[in-house]
C-alpha cells in the first residue's frame, strides 16, 4: 500500500469519526448526570439541515456551526422540558425527539435536495500541509480539531472542575446531591443542552464536512451508534476518541477494500453500508462480556428525580 | 392564587383515556399556530391531514389498509413495552418477515396453491420472530441493551433487502428495475371488498388485536408481561422468570411485525421492492403509546395514525405540503401525550393561602 493511499486512508476515517465523536461527547455528558437522551439522532438532523440552510444562505460555514449548536440547544430544550420538568418517560420522549428531527428536517430541507454548498476548508494554511504526512496533522478543517480538543475539555470538565464533581454527583446519586443543595434538576438541564448543542454540531459535520448537499434522513443512524459508543467507552472521553476512530475506520472499509483489488472487494456494496451496524452490535457484544462495562454506569441513568421532602 | 403538583395515591384512569384524545385535539390546534408561524397553510395543513381523509369516503379504504399493518405491529410493541422491553426494531423484523414471505413465494412461484398464503404467513412470522431472537438472545446471555441492538439491526435490514432485489432475487423481465418479479396469484391476499382496494389483511388486524387483548387481560401470559413490566421485584418474588418475559415480549412483538410484513408485501406491494421499509415499525411505537398499550386503545390510535398518512398525502396534492409534515404532527402527539402522563399520576391543587391563626 502506496504511501499516498495511506494517508487518504486516515484523513477520511477521521472525518468520518468526528460527527460520531463529537454527538458522543455530548450524551457521555448528559448520561454522566443522570439523563439518557435517545433523541442524538433527532437532534442531529435538526443540526444538520440548520447547517446546511445557513451555509448555503450566506456562505459562512463558522456561523452555521453556531447556529446548527443553538438549533441543537433548542431541540434538546423539548426532552429537558418533558423530562425534567414534567418527569416524562426518557426512553419514549428520546425516541419521540428522534421522530419530531426526522420530520422537522424533512420539512424544513424541502427544496434544497441536489443544491450543493462548499465544504469548509481546512484550518491550517495551505503551505503547512504540502507534504502528505504534514497533511495528516494539519490537513482537517476546524471541526476535527474542535472535536479533539473537546475530548480533553470533558475529561479535564469532569474530572478536574468543581461544577464536573457536581454534575458527576447528581448522575450518582440525585437524592444526596439534591439534600446537600445543589438544584438536580438545573444542573441537568444544562448537561441536557450542552448534548443539544455538541449534536447540533455533529449534525452539521454531515453538509459541512463529509458531504456538501442536503439529503434526508442523512446521519444515516450515526446518533445511534454515538449512543452506543457512550457505553462501549464506558462514559470514558478517551475511550470514547479510540472508539470513533474505530467506527471511522469500519465506515472507510470500502474505500480501501476496493482500492486494494483483493478479494475483499467481492464483498457486495450493501454488506458494506450494512458493516457500521452491525459493527455497533458486535461491539456491545464484546463490552458485555467484559464484567466491568455496566457497572461503570452512572447510577441514576434514565431514573426521573422525584426530590423526597 | 397558586397551583401546585399534588400525587395521587393511584394512577387516574380517567386521564389514562382522557390524555390521548386531549392530545391529538392540542395537536389540532397547536400545530396550525405553530405551522401558520412558520409560513405554512396551518389551518389548511390540520384539515387536510385530520379531517379530509374522514369527510371523503373514497378515502376509506386507503384508512383501512394502512391502518392494518399499524395496528398489528403496535399490538405486538403495546404487549413489549408492557413488560418494560423496549424493541425499537419493529421496523427491520418487519423487513424481514416481509422478506421470509417474499422467499416463500418466489420459491413456489407456478407450483403453488392454497396452502401458499398460509406458509407465507408462518414464513412472515418466523423472519420477524427471528430477527428479534438476536436481541432477546444478547439481553438475556449478555446484558446487551436491546433498544440499541433492534435498532441496529433494522439498518442493516434495508441494506438485505437492496442486496437481494439488485442481484439474485432480482426479476429478469423487469427491465432492469430493482425488484422481484410480481407474486403469482395463489400469492397475493384477495380483496375483500370488490371495486376497493381492502385486502384480507384489514379485518385479520382487527382480529389480531381482539385476540390480544383477550390474552392480555384473561392469561397467565399477560399478567406476567404486566406485572414483569410494572413491578420487577414482585414478579421475582411470585417466580415469573425475566428472562422469559423478555424472550416471550420480543418474540411476539417481533413475530407480528413479521406477519404484518407479510400482508403488506402479499397486499398492497405485490413483490419486493426497495421501497417496502415505509417506516410503519416506527410509527408502530407512537400508535403503541398512543394506545396506552391496550389492544382495544391500539386500533383507535392506528387509526388516528392512518388518518395522518392518508391526510399527508392528501396536503400534498392540495396544498402542495410536503409529505414529512405528517411526521411532524406524528411527534407533536407523542410529545403532547408524554406531557399529559404527568395529570395521570398528579392532580393539580390550587393553594388557598391559610389565614393567620388567632392566638
Amino acid at each position: 500500500m502506496s504511501l499516498e493511499l495511506t494517508i487518504a486512508i486516515i484523513v477520511t476515517v477521521v472525518g468520518a469519526s468526528t460527527p460520531i465523536l463529537i454527538a458522543a461527547l455530548g450524551e457521555l455528558v448528559v448520561e454522566k448526570s443522570g439523563v439518557l437522551n435517545l433523541g442524538v439522532e433527532g437532534m442531529m438532523l435538526v443540526g444538520a439541515i440548520t447547517g446546511f440552510v445557513i451555509v448555503f444562505a450566506t456562505g459562512n460555514h463558522y456561523l452555521a456551526i453556531l447556529l446548527a449548536a443553538a438549533a441543537g440547544v433548542a431541540t434538546s430544550m423539548i426532552f429537558g422540558f418533558l423530562t425534567l420538568s414534567l418527569s416524562a418517560n426518557q426512553t419514549a420522549t428520546g425516541l419521540a425527539l428522534t421522530i419530531f428531527g426526522t420530520g422537522f428536517s424533512a420539512l424544513a430541507g424541502q427544496g434544497y435536495s441536489a443544491r450543493p454548498v462548499t465544504l469548509l476548508g481546512p484550518l491550517f494554511p495551505a503551505e503547512l500541509a504540502t507534504h502528505p504526512l504534514w497533511r495528516v496533522l494539519f490537513g482537517y478543517s476546524a471541526l476535527v480539531y474542535f472535536a479533539f480538543a473537546m475530548v480533553f475539555a470533558v475529561w479535564w470538565f469532569l474530572r478536574r472542575t468543581r461544577a464536573g464533581l457536581i454534575l458527576r454527583a447528581v448522575g450518582e446519586n440525585d437524592q444526596s446531591a439534591h439534600s446537600i443543595g445543589y438544584s438536580v434538576v438545573g444542573v441537568r438541564y444544562a448537561a441536557v443542552a450542552f448534548g443539544g448543542a455538541m449534536a447540533g454540531i455533529a449534525g452539521a459535520c454531515f453538509p459541512l464536512l463529509l458531504t456538501p448537499q442536503w439529503a434526508e434522513r442523512m446521519t444515516a443512524g450515526r446518533g445511534w451508534i454515538a449512543v452506543a459508543l457512550v457505553v462501549f467507552a464506558s462514559w470514558k472521553p478517551f475511550r470514547l476518541l479510540a472508539g470513533a476512530y474505530l467506527f471511522g475506520l469500519v465506515m472507510t472499509m470500502e474505500l480501501y477494500a476496493k482500492a486494494s483489488g483483493g478479494p475483499l472487494s467481492a464483498i457486495p456494496a450493501e454488506l458494506w453500508a450494512a458493516m457500521p451496524y452491525l459493527a455497533t452490535v458486535v461491539v456491545l457484544v464484546l463490552i458485555s462480556i467484559r464484567r466491568d462495562a455496566s457497572t461503570n454506569a452512572p447510577a441514576c441513568l434514565g431514573r426521573p428525580f422525584l426530590p423526597s421532602n | 392564587m397558586q397551583y401546585r403538583l399534588e400525587k395521587r395515591r393511584e394512577p387516574s384512569r380517567f386521564m389514562l383515556y382522557a390524555t390521548p384524545v386531549a392530545a391529538v385535539a392540542l395537536t389540532m390546534v397547536i400545530g396550525a399556530i405553530i405551522f401558520s408561524a412558520i409560513g405554512f397553510n396551518g389551518i389548511g395543513a390540520v384539515r387536510e391531514i385530520f379531517l379530509t381523509p374522514l369527510t371523503n369516503a373514497y378515502k376509506w379504504q386507503d384508512l383501512g389498509v394502512k391502518a392494518a399493518p399499524l395496528i398489528i405491529i403496535g399490538v405486538g410493541l403495546s404487549i413489549a413495552y408492557r413488560a418494560n422491553v423496549w424493541n425499537i426494531g419493529a421496523e427491520g423484523q418487519y423487513i424481514m418477515g416481509g422478506l421470509a414471505a417474499t422467499w416463500v413465494a418466489l420459491a413456489s412461484h407456478g407450483m403453488g396453491g392454497w396452502w401458499t398464503l398460509p406458509v407465507m404467513m408462518i414464513a412472515g412470522v418466523l423472519g420477524g420472530a427471528a430477527y428479534a431472537a438476536i436481541p432477546a438472545l444478547l439481553k438475556t446471555r449478555l446484558n446487551v441493551n436491546e433498544i440499541l441492538t433492534s435498532l441496529m439491526l433494522t439498518y442493516a435490514s434495508v441494506q438485505l433487502i437492496y442486496y437481494l432485489v439488485r442481484a439474485p432475487w432480482k426479476d429478469p423481465m423487469g427491465m432492469g428495475f430493482p425488484q422481484t418479479r410480481r407474486f403469482a396469484s395463489e400469492a397475493l391476499l384477495p380483496n375483500i371488498i370488490p371495486g376497493t382496494i381492502v385486502h384480507a389483511g384489514v379485518p385479520i388486524a382487527i382480529i389480531v388485536a381482539l385476540i390480544a387483548w383477550f390474552i392480555m387481560s384473561r392469561s397467565v401470559f399477560g399478567y406476567q408481561m404486566r406485572v414483569v413490566g410494572a413491578a420487577p421485584h414482585a414478579a421475582r418474588y411470585g417466580g415469573f422468570s425475566e428472562n422469559k418475559t423478555i424472550w416471550l415480549a420480543l418474540l411476539v412483538s417481533g413475530g407480528l411485525a413479521g406477519f404484518a410484513g407479510m400482508l403488506e408485501v402479499a397486499g398492497p406491494f405485490q413483490r419486493m421492492v426497495p421501497g417496502f421499509p415505509t417506516n410503519y415499525g416506527f410509527t408502530a411505537i407512537i400508535v403503541a403509546f398512543l394506545g396506552r398499550l391496550n389492544p382495544f386503545g391500539v386500533i383507535f390510535a392506528g387509526i388516528v395514525m392512518a388518518i395522518t398518512f392518508v391526510g399527508g398525502e392528501v396536503a400534498q396534492t392540495t396544498i402542495g405540503l410536503s409529505n414529512s409534515a405528517t411526521g411532524v404532527f406524528q411527534a407533536m402527539m407523542l410529545f403532547f401525550l408524554l406531557a399529559g402522563d404527568i395529570l395521570v399520576r398528579y392532580r393539580i391543587k390550587r393553594v388557598v393561602p391559610q389565614p393567620e391563626a388567632r392566638a
